[in-house]
C-alpha cells in the first residue's frame, strides 16, 4: 500500500501491540481501576431545563444506608473556586460564564448537576440520590440562538446584557473600520458577478459519543496530594487546571489517564466540572472518591456539537471558479459552562476553516454564537466543522447544477493548486497535492459507467446518484495558533529511554483512546534503531513521569507527538553511533553507522558490528573511556514544533439509491482518497478513516439531541439517541494518495481527527445528484427518509415529475 | 433489605458459589465480585450497546438485563474464558489481524456475540455478518474491519474442521 522503500518497519500493516490485551478481556480501563474502600458519587441533575432552585432537601438522603455525604451548590460555593480560571480560557474575545461544578442559584439546562450524593456503594449512591428533593421555580426556556438573541429575551447568565457570548468577524482584519471594508469589498464582488447564489443551512444538535462513558477517581494524601484517574484526553491540562482551581501546589496534583480508553474523539478533552468536584470531594473527605458516569449523563452532558446555522452568499464566474464567499454563521452555544471550549471555541475553528481547501480569494466570514438553555457544547471529531464542510460541499454541487457543469470539474477548478496557501481567513494550507487526491478517488469510481447507468434506471423510475465531498483537516495545531485558539502549546513530545538490555521505552504526556499510539510509535522507534517492536514499550497519560504535553486531540500523533519521538531518537542514535565510532577507532561520521536487525555496523563494513544491546549496556553500565564530552545514559526528551499549522486532504464518494415513494435511500458504495503523507501503519490509517466516515454518516443519517419546548433532552438512552450499527452502513473503501509533509521528519500528517467533515457533503449530495429529476435541494440536516419524503410530496403537488413517480410505482 | 440470594453456576469452567443482593446485576456480579472487567458497560443498562455480552449455556445474551441469581444452576462463559488451551480463540486472532477494534472497549461484547454466531453459520455472508452484529455499537471503526475478522474467523474455523476431519 505505501510504497516507501526508505523503511523496514514503518508503512507496513503491523498488527497493533494493544490487542493482545484488548481481544482477551485485559484491557484496564477507567471502571477497572479499584481502590480498596473508594466512596461512591452519584449526581443529582437539574430535571429543568431554566429555573431557579427554591430549595434543596436532603435531609433524607442524609439518613439513607450507606450515605457519607451530600453536597450541593451552596456547600461548595464559598469552599472551591468557581470558574473561568485563566489556564482554561482562550485568547478569544468571548464571554466566560462564572460556574462551580454544581449549580448556585439556578440551573441552566436539563441534566446541570444540581447535588452530589457520596456513599459506600453505587447501588447505594443511586438509592440516596433518589431521596434529594429539590423544588424549582421555572424561568423561560430559551431553546435556540433565535430565541436568545430575540429583544427581551430572558438573560440567561446573571449580569451579562444579552446572551451573546461570542461575535467575530474571521475576515478584514480586527478594526471595525476594516472589517467594514472587507464587508463593502465583498459586497462589491457579489453585485458585480456573473453568478450568485445565496442558500441558507442548518445542522442539528449531534456529536461522536464515546462508548465508554467519563469517570473520575480520585484520592488525597498528606504528603503526596491529590491523585486522580481522569477519562481524559489531556492529563498534563487537567493537573495545570486543578492545581489552579484547588489551590494546590502543582506538586500535589498527579493526573493519570488510564492506560485504555474507551474512545474519546474530542468528548474527554474539555476540563469539566465533575473532575473538579471529585478531586476535591477526595481531598475534603479525605477519603478516596470515584464516579463513574452513566449513559443518561453522558447524553444529558456531553458530544453535543455541531449546531451551527449558515447564511451563505457565494460570488462566481461562469466558469464556475468562485470569487467571493459571504457566511453569516450562528451557533447554538448551549449554556457555555466547560472549561477550555466554552462551547464557541468549536464554531470559531469552523469558521476560521469554512473555506477548506478551495481558493477563494475573497471572504467575508463573521460568526456570533448564543447561550441557550442546553448543556454547552463539546468538542467532538471534526472540531467546529461538520456543519462548515457540509455548506461548502453542498454550494459546490448547486454551483454546479447552476451552470450545468460536473461538480467534480467545479472542484478542480477551485481547489488550492500551489503551497503553502493562506486562506481569506488565515488558514496556513502547508503542503499537499489536493487535485490528484481528489483523481485518484474519481478514477477509482468510475464515474462515465456511473453516469450511463444512472439515465439508463431513472428511464426505469430508478433513482441513482454520486456525491463528492472534500475536506481540509488539521493535523495538529502549531502553537503559533494553539495558543490564541486554546492558550495551549502545540508542540509535540517525547521521552525515549533505552535500557542496558537495548528495550526500548516511550514516554508520551498524552493520552490516547484508541489511537494505537503503542503500536505506531513503536514502529518509529523499531524502524530508527534496527530493533524489534516487540522490544518496544509505549507508556502513556501519567503526569508523574511523562513530558508535558496538550494532550491527544485534532490528530496530533501522527504529526506533531510520534515527530518528537523521531527526534529523541535520532539524538539517541547518533549518540551511539558516535560512540561506537569512538569504541572502534573508525574514520567515520555518525550518518556513515547503520542500525538494523539488532545490531550496528559501519555501512562500508557491515562485519564489524555490535550488538544493539551491548553497545546500550556499554553507555548505561560501563560509562569509562567514553569520548571526550560525551555522558553516560541513554535516554532523552525532544519536542516538534511546526512554524505554521499543518492539514491534510481527503476526498469522499458517496454512492446512493433513493427510492422516491419513501424517501428512503440505500449507500451502495463509499470511497474515500485521503493524503496522510508517509503512512506509517496503513491498517491503522484505514481503520481511522473508516470509522470517521461512519460517525460521519451516523451524525448526518441517524443521530440527534432533541430538546422538547420545554428544553426536556428526549435522547437520553441509545434507544432515543440512534447510533449507526453494522447494517445501517455499507463498507468504507479508503484509498491513498501520498505526498509526503515536508515539515515533518517522516513526511507523516496525523490523520482522523477531521475524517466525519467532508461525509454529510458527499451524502447529501448523492441524494440531490439522485433527485435531480425532481430539483430537489436539500440543505439541513439530519438527512431522513421522512424528509426526502415530504419535499418529494412537495413538488409533486406542484410538478410535472409525476409521471416519473407512476413508473416508480408500477415498478 | 430483601434477603440475599445463594446460587452455584459455572463461569468460564470453575464451580462459583456466590451470595448476592438479589438486585445484582449480572454483569456487576462478574466485574465486581469476580473481577472479570473484560465484560464492559456502555449504555445505561438498556441492552443496546452490547459490550456486556456474554454466553450463558453457549448462547449470547446481554448481562447488563439479567440478574446475577438468574444464572443460576446455569454456565457463563465470558471474554476472560474464551480463549482455549493457551491459544486465542480465532476470532481473537483475526480480530488483531484486521485491525477489528481501536480503543476496544466493545471487542468483548462482539467476541461473545460473534463465537456464538459463527457456532451456528459456519460461512456467513458479509450482510449476514452485519446482520447479526446489530445488537452491538462500536463506535471506533465503522464495522468494515470487523465484519472481514469475523468472516475471516469463519473460515479459518470451517478449514480447521475440514483438516481435522
Amino acid at each position: 500500500m505505501n510504497a516507501d522503500s526508505r523503511f523496514a518497519v514503518i508503512g507496513k500493516p503491523v498488527v497493533r501491540k494493544e490487542d493482545v490485551r484488548l481481544t482477551a478481556g485485559r484491557g484496564q480501563y477507567f471502571a477497572d481501576l479499584r481502590i480498596p474502600d473508594a466512596l461512591h458519587c452519584v449526581f443529582v441533575r437539574s430535571s429543568h431545563a431554566h429555573a431557579e432552585i427554591v430549595s434543596i432537601d436532603t435531609a433524607a438522603t442524609r439518613r439513607a444506608q450507606g450515605v457519607v455525604a451530600v453536597f450541593t451548590g451552596e456547600d461548595i460555593k464559598d469552599r472551591l473556586a468557581p470558574l473561568p480560571h485563566p489556564i482554561v480560557v482562550p485568547n478569544l474575545p468571548g464571554k466566560f460564564p462564572k460556574h462551580w461544578p454544581l449549580a448556585v442559584g439556578r440551573v441552566k439546562f436539563n441534566g446541570e448537576p444540581v447535588a452530589v450524593v457520596v456513599a459506600t456503594d453505587r447501588y447505594l449512591a443511586e438509592d440516596a440520590a433518589e431521596l434529594v428533593d429539590v423544588v424549582y421555580s421555572d424561568l423561560p426556556y430559551v431553546g435556540s440562538p433565535e430565541e436568545a438573541m430575540r429583544p427581551g429575551a430572558p438573560i440567561i447568565h446573571e449580569g451579562w446584557e444579552n446572551n451573546e457570548i461570542f461575535s467575530m468577524s474571521f475576515t478584514g482584519g480586527y478594526t471595525a473600520e476594516t472589517v467594514q471594508a472587507n464587508v463593502d469589498e465583498v459586497q462589491a464582488i457579489i453585485d458585480a458577478a456573473p453568478v450568485v447564489l445565496c442558500e441558507n443551512f442548518k445542522v442539528h444538535r449531534t456529536g461522536v459519543t464515546a462508548l465508554e462513558p467519563r469517570g473520575v477517581m480520585a484520592t488525597w494524601s498528606e504528603d503526596d496530594g491529590l491523585t486522580c484517574w481522569i477519562t481524559t484526553q489531556r492529563p498534563h491540562i487537567d493537573r495545570l487546571a486543578l492545581a489552579e482551581v484547588l489551590e494546590l501546589s502543582t506538586q500535589q496534583v498527579r493526573v493519570i489517564a488510564p492506560r485504555d480508553q474507551g474512545g474519546g474523539f474530542g468528548t474527554k478533552a474539555p476540563f469539566y466540572r465533575e473532575s473538579i468536584l471529585i478531586p476535591w470531594l477526595a481531598k475534603t473527605l479525605k477519603k478516596p472518591v470515584r464516579w463513574l458516569e452513566s449513559r443518561e449523563e453522558s447524553l444529558l452532558v456531553v458530544g453535543q456539537e455541531r449546531d451551527q446555522r449558515h447564511e451563505i452568499t457565494v460570488a462566481a464566474s461562469r466558469h464556475g471558479k468562485i470569487l467571493g464567499l459571504r457566511a453569516r454563521i450562528v451557533a447554538d452555544n448551549g449554556d457555555g459552562c466547560m472549561g477550555v471550549y466554552w462551547g464557541f471555541v468549536m464554531p470559531v475553528l469552523g469558521a476560521v476553516t469554512l473555506p477548506s481547501g478551495y481558493d477563494i480569494p475573497k471572504c467575508d466570514i463573521q460568526l456570533r454564537c448564543y447561550v441557550t438553555n442546553k448543556p454547552s457544547l463539546s468538542p467532538s471529531r471534526s472540531f467546529g466543522s461538520f456543519p462548515g464542510r457540509f455548506v461548502i460541499e453542498r454550494m459546490m454541487d448547486i454551483l454546479a447544477r447552476r451552470l450545468a457543469k460536473d461538480p467534480i470539474e467545479i472542484r478542480r477548478l477551485n481547489l488550492v493548486g500551489s503551497f503553502p496557501y493562506i486562506t481569506a481567513t488565515g488558514c496556513h494550507l502547508d503542503s499537499g497535492d489536493y487535485r490528484k487526491a481528489l483523481d485518484t478517488l474519481v478514477s477509482s469510481v468510475n464515474v462515465p459507467e456511473f453516469r450511463a447507468l444512472q439515465k439508463t434506471l431513472r428511464d426505469q423510475g430508478r433513482y441513482i446518484g454520486v456525491g463528492f465531498g472534500t475536506g481540509v483537516e488539521i493535523s495538529g495545531i502549531a502553537s503559533d495558533v494553539f495558543v490564541q485558539l486554546e492558550n495551549q502549546p502545540g508542540y509535540g513530545s517525547a521521552t525515549v529511554r533505552i535500557d542496558a538490555r537495548g528495550r526500548a521505552q516511550v514516554l508520551e504526556g498524552d493520552a490516547p483512546q484508541g489511537t494505537s499510539h503503542e503500536t505506531t510509535f513503536a514502529q518509529v522507534v523499531a524502524e530508527t534503531f534496527g530493533i524489534s517492536i516487540r522490544d518496544v514499550q509505549v507508556q502513556t497519560g501519567d503526569t508523574a513521569n511523562t513530558p508535558f504535553g496538550s494532550g491527544s486531540l485534532g490528530a496530533r500523533g501522527g504529526s506533531y507527538t510520534v515527530s518528537a519521538v523521531v527526534n529523541a531518537c535520532r539524538n539517541l542514535r547518533e549518540k551511539m553511533a558516535r560512540i561506537f565510532i569512538h569504541d572502534r577507532k573508525l574514520n567515520a561520521l555518525p550518518a556513515d553507522i547503520e542500525f538494523e536487525g539488532g545490531f550496528v555496523f559501519p555501512a562500508l563494513d557491515r562485519d564489524n558490528k555490535v550488538s544493539f544491546a551491548e553497545l546500550a549496556d556499554r553507555i548505561i553500565m560501563k560509562p569509562i573511556a567514553l569520548p571526550p564530552g560525551e555522558q553516560a545514559g541513554l535516554e532523552a526528551t525532544d519536542y516538534f514544533e511546526a512554524a505554521k499549522p499543518m492539514f491534510y486532504f481527503g476526498a469522499h464518494a458517496c454512492f446512493v439509491e433513493v427510492f422516491p415513494k419513501t424517501g428512503e435511500f440505500k449507500i451502495s458504495r463509499y470511497v474515500t482518497c485521503e493524503d496522510a503523507g508517509t503512512v506509517i501503519n496503513p491498517l491503522i490509517v484505514e481503520g481511522q478513516v473508516q470509522g470517521g466516515v461512519v460517525q460521519g454518516l451516523s451524525n448526518a443519517m441517524l443521530e440527534e439531541f432533541v430538546y422538547d419546548e420545554y428544553g426536556q433532552q428526549l435522547t437520553t438512552t441509545f434507544e432515543a439517541y440512534k447510533l449507526a450499527t453494522a447494517p445501517d452502513v455499507p463498507h468504507i473503501e479508503v484509498t491513498h494518495s501520498f505526498t509526503p509533509c515536508p515539515h515533518t521528519p517522516l513526511g507523516s500528517r496525523g490523520i482522523g481527527e477531521g475524517i466525519p467533515g467532508p461525509v454529510p457533503g458527499a451524502l447529501v449530495n448523492a441524494v440531490c445528484d439522485a433527485l435531480e429529476p425532481f430539483g430537489i435541494e436539500i440543505n439541513q440536516l439530519p438527512l431522513r427518509p421522512d424528509k426526502i419524503w415530504h419535499l418529494l410530496g412537495a413538488h409533486f403537488h406542484s410538478a410535472q415529475a409525476k409521471p416519473n413517480l407512476r413508473q416508480a410505482k408500477a415498478e | 433489605m430483601t434477603t440475599n440470594v445463594t446460587f452455584q453456576a459455572r463461569i468460564n469452567g470453575q464451580e462459583v458459589t456466590a451470595t448476592v443482593s438479589p438486585r445484582t446485576l449480572l454483569v456487576d456480579f462478574l466485574r465486581d465480585h469476580l473481577g472479570l472487567t473484560g465484560t464492559h458497560v456502555g449504555c445505561t443498562f438498556e441492552g443496546v450497546c452490547g459490550a456486556c455480552t456474554v454466553q450463558l449455556d453457549d448462547e449470547a445474551v446481554k448481562s447488563c438485563m439479567l440478574l446475577a441469581g438468574q444464572i443460576s444452576g446455569h454456565q457463563v462463559l465470558t471474554v476472560e474464558g474464551l480463549a482455549q488451551g493457551g491459544s486465542p480463540h480465532p476470532l481473537q486472532a483475526a480480530f488483531q489481524d484486521a485491525h477489528a477494534l481501536q480503543c476496544g472497549y466493545c471487542t468483548p461484547g462482539i467476541l461473545m456475540n460473534m463465537s456464538d454466531f459463527i457456532g451456528r453459520n459456519e460461512a456467513p455472508t458479509d450482510d449476514e455478518i452485519r446482520a447479526a452484529l446489530v445488537g452491538n455499537l462500536c463506535r471506533c471503526t465503522g464495522y468494515s474491519h470487523i465484519v472481514e475478522a469475523v468472516r475471516n474467523a469463519a473460515h479459518a474455523i470451517k478449514a480447521r474442521k475440514g483438516a481435522a476431519a
